[in-house]
């Protein structure tokens, strides 16, 4: 069997079915997708949280990250020579929201970083076109946050995705990826100092929101009436990708984290391990991005809404 | 030889809509194929035939697939593996046309100088314009053996003889337009398969949208069933003793019925003596009736049919006497709603119900006017088909279920039960084409035109065989199991059969998928000692071939008709008469021939050519200047050209018919609702069976072969099923199969576009178990299971758990299951259901050759569940 | 001017001529199906319906895939229909997840039916289409220029499927749906399809 064939037969199937699994975003080039997401929720986040606590590496690591996004991206999509078509409909389009949001960040996150760091730029840090930047890349960083989660609303075909929480929960995210980028980067700033200790409450603060935010999410899928609701949170906690929710999100994305940040509100807490919180972190929040958008089944054509006879 | 002066100049640029035939059913709906630069880029319905009225099924629309497949024949192969067997490769080696002509012709020399009986002729009921060439090559070469594999005896010998014996027609219908109250025993008319299929399909929903009521009687709701405002689940294989026990209702507690229909138009009156058979007027032979006013008996013809005694007992010469009517009113004494619901699960509340509904909508007596012409009104109408008939009781099914139209009047009148087009007062310009049944010395209906090899009515004699289909013998039946069967063997010595087949000429039949199971084909596949097969695809037939010839496709041949006979396709009920032809669009590929071209080239190198042209004019009924004359060495555009002209006058030659694609003329309402012009009666008791079983027995008896003689009763009873019969614990389910609308036969599956669709649909390549039944027999959906028969002979499959099935039944859809790599798309997909069923004189009826379609059958967790 | 479809639900036989005329007029490549037909099972046995739907893209007036698509490929034109310009779209696949009756696929791998490759009509037909693009059903834009129905239409052999304009309420599809109580698929989702069913 090719590729090509086992494709077309799991096509096949998954369209003899009543709820039918989204396969597009998440699984072959869709996976990119993810990551996209995922590095991109995170360089906002982490470069809201350099700029407040001053952390010049990771703004440096948010830029890059955004990036990488950004590649990511165009690894996703069917046509990348094609991707600056995706600027035209910002009036409706969350995708095209965030397409200019990740360019203006991206843009002005350069155009304030560069005199930092690169020697012969010809404008200063202190100059108009780098606040500029700064501003862009504020602006960018507001919509990147933002956006993701109503991309994923918009998706009307998507009942799961349909909560009006999973905005929020996105920018959550971000905001958690952001403490984590911090916890990370601290280990390549070296002596840049000692990571304010607000950090770790915060990290936790954010974490329960984050949870708080999901079993609400959780809670209103099984009480939508909605089948196919129910079927990504079944898929979600007890089928398809039950594996990656459990110990992606879980073990490493709630447990790890928390058993070490529990550590280090009781005593004291090496860089290292303050890294491996983060990245463990980040881990979790990307299988749970992961998770969530393998567990998209199809709205059913099929409903009980839909009059056969009078 | 081949005429493609139209499609050959490659590399031109046109863009031509072409009118033709489709041929991936027998329905051979009219079609405009699109070709643009030589390639066929859409096929469409053509509007303005009255085949399809521009409309397609699924089936015909995706043609172009199975024309382009790369899987397709194109050159001649020889076979050089000289043993045969399921699991012989052939190994091929393609040779050229000559070679393989040559080869051909000396061997069939060889066969017909030894006996030409010796040549078995087979070809597939898909292309049923393909009747024409083999009937003629067949008769030319001078034997009486042209099989149609399992088509006809599957589909089957029942309906047709039936349907020809009371309604003259190969096939019956409700009168759509008219008709308020269908019920359907196994048939899906207008809803998917069968005869005029795609016209059906509109004038069964103009019916349904008008309100006419449709009551189906299945195992399985699907197609038809889904579209019934009742669905009347049964055991499979009784729908018998379901028409029976409705009949009860009408005669016995009704006591509704059409007496002057009965009297005019059947042999009700006719008076029945003693012995079962008619008391005859001693000076004119003729059967008599009782004449009321007369107070005597007297030949029917003498009598008006109002004076006509249906009930009573008369002494007449000494002789007590009872018309055929009062029989079969004590006859059905037995057959009470409470005797059916035992044998069918049908509670005897229903079955009354049904009855009285059936009798109700009938509107006994009344009357309309249609175009004009004051017509009796039957808005009724008892359908029958495969399924209901496709059992060892075929005979007795079908019987009892137009007794249920009898009763009432309600055939081939207005609103009721209609034979397909069997009275045509012919084409107005030229008068031919005209035909209309007519009566025997006994006053019985004889049809007009036929396409069996003998009509159904009058009933033959019976012989020491002739024929190893034994259906000279079996004079009731159309096609045989016993050229393939496990003993025939045991059977032909039995029978004396004066010689054995020796060659076989196959065109386009799968003959080891389509009658039973393949272990049982095969050995008598094997035992040909030559077989050429002309084909579209190498099949698991055409791999016991000796030499495999490539035809042409329905885009790349030539008929000058798409049916035979032409009426075949055209739906019934008022509308027009059409005459559709179908042409070549595009030439052949490689070496493909038309096999029409090869059986002419063959005659001329047999030198039968003047053999081959006078059974052309018999075939085509070629008149005058038209007549094909001595050994000339017509070409088939020649001879096609011949018959249109012929029928339609100069003017409208092949030329004509190539551009105009059809021919129309409107019908008549004495055409459509021919009964009332047509002085002939049909039998409600079947006097005639009598004498042919007393024949056969004389034959048979002395060579041990015993015949039941419950079988050849002249009124119907209801007479079990081997699976009826089956006691053995854990055989829980009747196994059935269906026609599914995707598919035709075993062909179809080849076409990728129908093999994606059925592949979406949730019972086309599953087995149907009912959800209840199966969960309790542990079975999940989508599991896969083995299906066994009592003699150990299973296929393995998914289960489909449904709702939509009678807890005992187990349902297969299509021919499927192919395991050849010739059709590679094919291979492996669905489920062989033909392995289940025996191909031996048990399994057979004993009266119409009907083989037994259902088994009992034991379902069991294949391996890979058991994980 | 709003270009409608109207499916009766008591003619349709589910014969599959409709997702077979579209295959064969729109050459749609594997596994890809501007129209297709869904069966499904209501009841128990043996008061058991067997139930026919057959589908395709709604040419919603508030078409959700439209809003989501980024580039402006998936686009409404005048007349009421929704349609990809495959020049213009990315592959984002948003629509996809957008349209909540799954009608949009993605033109990806395997190109034609047969493993040996391209058939002369695939060559012709298949080949048109552009892959990593989404596609879908556009009422057969094609054939309305030259004045013919939708190949589903004008072929189901059943005369289930009406097509006319929406906007006019004399026009046979308006009146169906008025006199027959047409009712769309989803009307809680706010999409205002313009394919209309008639009860069954």
């Amino acid at each position: 069997m090719t590729h090509a064939s086992v494709k077309y037969e799991r096509m096949l199937s998954d369209l003899r079915m009543d709820l039918r699994p989204q396969r597009e975003w998440g699984e072959g080039r869709g996976l990119f997708l993810v990551i996209g997401h995922f590095v991109v929720g995170i360089a906002a986040g982490a470069w809201l949280f350099a700029l407040i606590f001053d952390r010049p590496a990771a703004l440096v690591a948010a830029f890059a990250l955004a990036a990488l996004g950004g590649l990511a991206h165009l690894g996703f999509l069917g046509k990348p020579d094609r991707f600056w078509r995706m600027s035209m409909r910002a009036r409706t389009s969350w995708i095209s929201r965030g397409f200019i949001g990740l360019s203006l960040f991206l843009a002005g996150a350069a155009l304030y970083l560069a005199p930092q760091y690169l020697p012969g730029t010809p404008w200063g840090s202190e100059s108009l076109l780098a606040d500029a930047g700064y501003a862009m890349a504020l602006v960018g960083m507001v919509v990147l946050m933002g956006y993701m989660g109503f991309v994923y609303t918009s998706a009307k075909a998507i009942p799961f995705w349909n909560s009006p929480l999973h905005p929020a929960l996105y920018v959550a995210y971000a905001l958690r990826g952001g403490v984590a980028a911090l916890f990370v980067t601290a280990l390549a700033d070296g002596g840049a100092g000692e990571l304010p200790a607000v950090l770790l409450p915060l990290w936790g603060g954010i974490t329960v929101l984050v949870a708080l935010f999901f079993m609400l999410e959780i809670h209103g899928a099984l009480t939508s009436g909605n089948e196919a609701a129910r079927r990504s949170v079944h898929d979600l906690l007890a089928g398809r990708v039950a594996v990656y929710f459990y110990g992606g999100t879980l073990v490493l994305g709630l447990f790890v984290p928390a058993y070490l940040m529990y550590t280090g509100l009781t005593g004291p807490l090496s860089a290292g391990a303050m890294a491996l919180l983060g990245v463990s972190s980040a881990i979790g929040d990307f299988f749970m991005k992961y998770a969530t958008i393998r567990a998209g089944v199809r709205l059913p054509v099929w409903t009980h809404l839909t009059p056969q006879r009078r | 030889m081949t005429d493609l002066s139209d499609v050959s100049s490659r590399g031109v640029r046109d863009d031509k809509w072409i009118p033709t035939s489709c041929a991936l059913c027998y329905g051979s709906c009219s079609i405009l194929a699109h070709r643009v630069d030589d390639v066929v880029v859409k096929i469409e319905g053509n509007p303005d035939s009255a085949i399809g009225k521009g409309r397609l099924c699924g089936k015909g629309v995706s043609g172009i697939m199975t024309h382009y497949d790369p899987n397709r024949l194109t050159v001649p192969l020889r076979r050089t593996n000289p043993k045969k067997g399921l699991d012989e490769d052939p190994r091929w080696e393609e040779i050229g046309w000559e070679e393989a002509l040559d080869e051909i012709a000396a061997q069939l020399r060889r066969i017909r100088e030894d006996d030409p009986r010796k040549l078995i002729v087979q070809r597939t009921t898909t292309v049923t314009a393909s009747r024409v060439p083999m009937l003629t090559f067949t008769a030319a070469f001078g034997t009486p053996n042209l099989s149609m594999a399992g088509g006809g005896l599957h589909c089957g010998n029942g309906a047709h003889l039936l349907s020809g014996l009371m309604h003259a027609s190969w096939s019956i219908v409700p009168d759509f337009e008219h008709c308020n109250y269908a019920i359907y025993f196994g048939a899906s008319k207008g809803h998917g398969a069968g005869h005029a299929s795609g016209s059906n399909m509109k004038l069964a929903a103009d019916a349904r949208a008008r309100g006419m009521k449709m009551v189906v009687v299945d195992p399985m709701c699907n197609f038809a069933a889904a579209k019934a405002t009742e669905w009347v689940p049964l055991r499979v294989g009784t729908d018998g003793a379901l028409a029976l026990a409705m009949c009860h209702v009408m005669v016995r507690e009704l006591g509704v019925y059409d007496a002057p229909y009965l009297q005019a138009k059947t042999n009700a009156p006719y008076l029945i003596g003693p012995d079962k058979r008619y008391v005859r007027d001693a000076a004119t032979g003729k059967p008599t009736v009782w004449d009321l006013k007369a107070g005597a008996a007297r030949p029917f013809g003498d009598v008006d049919a109002a004076d006509m005694a249906l009930d009573g007992e008369y002494d007449v010469g000494g002789v007590c006497a009872r018309p055929a009517f009062a029989l079969l009113r004590e006859h059905l004494a037995k057959h009470t709603p409470e005797w059916g619901e035992k044998i069918t699960t049908v509670p005897a509340a229903n079955i009354r119900r049904l009855a009285r509904e059936f009798v109700q909508e009938a509107r006994i007596g009344s009357t309309i006017v249609v175009d004009g012409v004051t017509l009796p009104y039957r808005p009724v109408a008892a359908i029958a088909f495969r399924g209901s008939q496709g059992h060892m009781n075929s005979v007795y099914n079908f019987f009892a279920i137009d007794l249920l139209n009898q009763l009432v009047g309600a055939a081939d009148v207005v609103g009721a039960c209609l034979g397909f087009n069997p009275a045509s007062n012919g084409y107005p310009g030229t008068g031919r084409l005209a035909y209309m049944p007519y009566p025997d010395d006994d006053g019985l209906m004889i049809a007009g035109t036929w396409m069996g090899y003998h009509k159904p009515y009058p009933v033959a004699e019976p012989r020491l065989p002739q024929k190893p289909g034994l259906q000279d013998f079996f004079v009731m039946g159309l096609n045989s199991p016993y050229l393939d069967s496990d003993d025939r063997e045991a059977l032909w010595d039995k029978f004396e059969l004066p010689y054995r087949p020796e060659a076989m000429l196959n065109f386009g039949a799968n003959l080891l998928m389509s009658i039973g199971n393949r272990e049982s084909v095969a050995r008598g596949l094997a035992e040909y000692k030559f077989m050429v097969s002309i084909d579209l695809f190498e099949t698991e037939t055409t791999r016991f071939a000796d030499i495999v010839l490539p035809d042409c496709g329905h885009l790349q041949t030539l008929d000058s008709r798409s049916n035979y006979p032409f009426i075949f396709s055209l739906p019934g009920g008022m509308g027009e008469w059409c005459w559709p032809i179908r042409q070549p669009v595009l030439p052949p590929e490689g070496q493909q021939r038309r096999f029409q071209d090869v059986l002419l080239e063959l005659s001329d190198r047999l030198g039968i050519r003047a053999d081959m042209n006078a059974a052309y004019n018999a075939a085509m009924n070629l008149e005058g200047p038209y007549r094909l004359q001595g050994d000339h060495r017509y070409s088939y555009e020649e001879i096609c050209d011949a018959e249109l002209k012929c029928n339609f006058g100069p003017e409208r030659g092949l030329e004509w018919f190539k551009e105009h694609g059809v021919l129309k003329w409107p019908k008549k309402p004495e055409e459509v609702y021919w009964r009332p012009f047509a002085d002939v009666r049909v039998p409600i008791y079947w006097e005639f069976l009598v004498p042919v079983f007393e024949k056969m027995d004389a034959i048979g008896a002395p060579r041990g072969i015993k015949l039941p003689p419950e079988y050849y009763e002249p009124l119907p009873d209801f007479l079990p099923c081997l699976s009826h019969c089956c006691q053995k614990p854990g055989f829980d389910f009747y196994a059935f199969y269906y026609r599914d609308v995707l598919h035709t036969n075993s062909f179809t599956l080849e076409n990728p576009w129908l093999d994606e669709a059925a592949q979406l649909d949730p019972f086309s390549y599953t087995i149907a178990i009912n959800a209840t039944t199966g969960r309790k027999n542990g079975l999940t959906d989508g599991a896969r299971i083995w299906v066994e028969n009592e003699k150990g002979r299973k296929v393995a499959g998914r289960v489909h758990l449904t709702e939509a099935i009678h807890p005992e039944g187990l349902g297969v859809a299509a021919c499927a299951g192919h395991w050849g790599d010739g059709m590679p798309i094919a291979k492996g997909k669905g489920v062989f259901f033909n392995e289940l069923l025996e191909l031996d004189w048990d399994h057979s009826s004993p009266i119409n050759l009907n083989l037994d379609l259902c088994a009992k059958v034991r379902v069991t967790l294949a391996e890979e569940n058991a994980k | 001017m709003r270009w409608g479809m109207v499916i009766d639900l008591k003619r349709c036989i589910a014969c599959y001529g409709c997702q077979l005329s579209c295959k064969a007029e729109n050459g749609t490549p594997p596994g890809v199906f501007f129209a297709r037909l869904l069966k499904h099972e209501e009841g128990q046995f043996p008061t058991v319906r067997q139930l026919f739907l057959p589908v395709l893209c709604n040419h919603c007036e508030e078409p959700p895939c439209v809003e989501v698509c980024p580039t402006g490929a998936s686009f409404k034109t005048e007349d009421g229909i929704v349609d990809i310009d495959p020049d213009m779209c990315v592959g984002c696949r948003s629509c996809m997840m957008a349209c909540p009756y799954g009608n949009r696929y993605f033109n990806d791998k395997p190109q034609h039916y047969f493993p040996d490759g391209p058939t002369p009509y695939e060559e012709r037909r298949t080949a048109r289409h552009q892959t990593d693009v989404v596609m879908k059903c556009n009422f057969c834009r094609d054939r309305l220029a030259v004045g013919k129905e939708p190949a589903c239409v004008a072929n189901c052999p059943a005369v289930a499927r009406y097509f006319g304009d929406l906007d006019d309420p004399n026009s046979e599809v308006s009146r169906l749906i008025k006199d027959r109580g047409g009712f769309p698929l989803h009307p809680e989702l706010g999409t205002k399809p313009s394919v209309y069913y008639l009860p069954a």
